[in-house]
């Protein structure tokens, strides 16, 4: 009776313990695998925006599968299309949380439609480590469970424009463009805190994504007498933009944030020829100009993933290698959180990370009060067929204030 | 038979957040909040023939006056759900009060700019609907509870779905229903049995707007963000096509299109390389062998069945 006692005494707490483990293990997760959830704009106008920097990512994970995985455990991961919707987004994570079950998200590359997923990931404790979403809005107060600006926080795009203007040209009177939405809002607030500091005068005009004409916005710009001309659009505003310049005569120098190079072939053809780009650099985020030897290992990675779609034109399309930094600081956070990660591990390990890349400009670095990955930034001259990497790598003086 | 078929789906309405996923509910959710809507456009359009193409904007102003007054004054979700069907209500008859002086692919313009212009003030009104930073929507609240997940909110938007699916059959068997469609089959006819023909479309402007609005309130139920991109021309296209997929004129049709629609949608989102191709061939083939829209073609096609 007694043994029978003293074996109760011994295995009862431990079967309460591996209960307790059980019941406190977190979805997605189990001996032999990590379930992740990716989304992406996969379709429709915005695809260039997400599809291959999802192939990116998930070459990344294959990579770490083939090599072993993290302790012993693959990655599994599953992707739906967001559409770049802020709805289909919400149905995308709901059904990958609620139906999938998976373990934490890797998604979003438009920053208003991420944004809308804040509220639902926060209150459920989910890890969302966004995919090249700037996503400001949702990084911005700062939460536990958001991390994202894997390509650029848009806050340093528009100050890290104004500090190379300023530096590279002497401007004293910039002409900016910006968009009426959240995404040139937030840029527009960066540009303006180093506009202040380097004391540069800035003349704004804000546009509709899908503005047709930019004739009068681009004269009132004109009019204010710019030393140049900052672009921070998407591809079709951007392009009209520089045709007028051209036509108008307007030979001072143009300087175009990286949102606006989708197709940068494309570009040169819409804008009526080189001609319209003797005078323009491009902002970028990647440590090389694309398939650079810094960064060629990205695209030869690509090559080798995607035999097929690598031999199509446009592919792999210019956004690409944005894919890879996120999945990059997944891993390391996974492998951080040793052997038995749970959410709450795994979510401590990103707040610690500081790693190069080697892939963007800057590094990966966040902190207890910092969501957003990357603030630095590099320029290029384009010619309408060449890139050429000019020296430096550029910041905001804009920090957040609670 | 239909008296059944009604029961087994309320049976399964009823019986679904007990057995599928929150998504599945999300899903639902969202289906039921775009029913009402298309119930608003059928009013309008397929009731009262007005073309109005201003259906994001009145569901728009729905979001964001019941997230509004939820957040600004704490109100019980019924109130602020109706405050955002009565407040698209008078913005709609305002607006009908103008637009309502033109026919057709006029009328079709003018409530197209309306909807333009309405985007726009949700975009740069910071100051009041967070602008183009979009504007979270505080949980909806009843009696101290708050509804924090699609489940707790999935009742109250099947209830409300189900009580405005209700006002529309009634109105469209109502007196002002056979007036919506006198005016609709021939103006000058209308007016010569009697029927005010100004008043009437603008009551069917208004009713039009007032569903869209309480469509843009049950959103707010479930939903914790909205931004103006998602109140475009798109979503009154959508809306659109789904009344004329589940066929024009008939309250079967605008809820069954929304239903049916919906859910192509959403399940084409998991065939991303080809939805869009799918999505352009459906449409076609509706239009071709089902013009009258998909329940007529169902029952068409029953009847002829039937009698073989």
């Amino acid at each position: 009776m007694r043994s029978k006692l003293k074996t109760l005494a011994v295995a009862l707490p431990a079967l309460m313990a591996a209960l307790s483990t059980a019941a406190a293990a977190d979805p997605g997760i189990t001996d032999k695998t990590i379930k992740i959830g990716m989304f992406a704009p996969l379709s429709g106008p915005n695809a260039a925006y997400g599809f291959d920097v999802a192939n990116a990512a998930k070459m990344y994970y294959d990579k770490i599968n083939k090599d072993g995985g993290i302790n012993g455990r693959r990655i599994e991961y599953i992707l739906e299309d967001d559409r770049c919707d802020a709805n289909d987004l919400v149905a995308a994570v709901k059904k990958l949380v609620e139906q999938d079950q998976v373990f934490l998200l890797n998604g979003g590359s438009c920053s208003a439609a991420t944004v809308a997923a804040k509220d639902f990931v926060v209150r459920n404790k989910i890890p969302l480590i966004m995919l090249n979403a700037s996503g400001d809005g949702a990084l911005y107060p700062p939460t536990d469970y958001i991390f994202g600006a894997f390509s650029i926080s848009q806050y340093a795009v528009g100050g890290a424009m104004i500090n190379f203007a300023e530096k590279t040209f002497g401007v004293k009177r910039l002409a900016y463009v910006n968009h009426d939405d959240a995404y040139g809002a937030w840029n527009l607030t960066g540009a303006k805190v180093d506009a202040a500091a380097d004391k540069v005068d800035l003349a704004v005009e804000s546009v509709s994504p899908t503005i047709t004409d930019v004739t009068a916005p681009f004269l009132r710009l004109r009019a204010s007498n710019p030393d140049a001309l900052l672009i921070v659009t998407y591809a079709r505003p951007a392009a009209l933009l520089i045709k007028k310049a051209r036509e108008m005569g307007f030979d001072k120098p143009i300087i175009l944030s990286v949102t606006g190079t989708a197709n940068l072939k494309q570009l040169a053809e819409n804008v009526g020829g080189k001609g319209a780009l003797k005078n323009l650099y491009i902002q970028d985020v990647l440590a090389d100009a694309p398939g650079g030897p810094k960064i060629k290992w990205v695209y030869d990675m690509y090559k080798a993933a995607y035999p097929e779609l690598a031999k199509e034109p446009d592919h792999p399309q210019t956004y690409m290698p944005y894919g890879v930094p996120s999945a990059e600081a997944i891993v390391r956070a996974l492998k951080a959180a040793g052997p038995e990660p749970t959410r709450e591990k795994f979510l401590a390990a990103m707040k610690q990370e500081d790693f190069d890349t080697h892939v963007m400009a800057g590094p990966v670095k966040f902190g207890p009060e910092e969501r957003a990955a990357n603030k630095s930034t590099v320029f290029m001259k384009y010619d309408g067929s060449s890139l050429q990497m000019l020296p430096g790598v550029y910041t905001t003086r804009w920090t957040y204030k609670n | 038979m239909r008296s059944l078929a009604l029961l087994v789906a309320l049976a399964a309405l009823v019986a679904l957040p007990f057995a599928t996923t929150g998504y599945v509910v999300y899903l639902a959710n969202l289906l039921l909040t775009f029913t009402v809507i298309c119930l608003g456009m059928h009013l309008v359009l397929g009731e009262a023939g007005q073309f109005s193409l201003a259906q994001a904007a009145f569901y728009g102003i729905g979001i964001y006056t019941s997230g509004l007054s939820g957040a600004a004054f704490g109100w019980p979700f019924p109130c602020s759900v109706l405050a955002a069907g009565l407040v698209s209500a008078v913005v709609g008859l305002l607006i009908g009060g103008l637009a309502l002086r033109m026919r057709d692919i006029y009328l079709a313009l003018a409530t197209f700019a309306f909807g333009e212009a309405m985007q726009w003030v949700l975009m740069d009104w910071t100051s009041v609907t967070g602008g183009p930073n979009g504007l979270h929507i505080a949980p909806a609240r009843l009696f101290g509870l708050q509804l924090l997940t699609d489940k707790q909110a999935y009742p109250a938007v099947l209830v409300i779905a189900i009580l405005m699916l209700g006002l529309a059959i009634l109105l469209s068997r109502s007196r002002l229903g056979r007036a919506f469609r006198a005016v609709r089959e021939s103006e000058v006819a209308a007016m010569a049995m009697g029927v005010p023909v100004k008043s009437t479309k603008l009551i069917a402007f208004a009713l039009s707007a007032f569903f869209a609005g309480v469509g843009g309130g049950m959103f707010a139920l479930y939903s914790t963000y909205i931004h103006p991109d998602s109140l475009g021309f798109q979503t009154t296209i959508l809306v659109l096509t789904m009344v004329v997929v589940g066929g024009l004129g008939s309250i079967a049709g605008a809820v069954g299109g929304a239903i049916v629609f919906g859910l192509i949608s959403e399940l084409l989102r998991q065939t991303p390389s080809y939805q869009e191709v799918i999505y352009g061939l459906i449409l076609i083939v509706f239009m071709m062998f089902a013009p009258k829209g998909l329940f007529a073609f169902l029952g068409e096609s029953f009847g002829r069945l039937r009698r073989a």
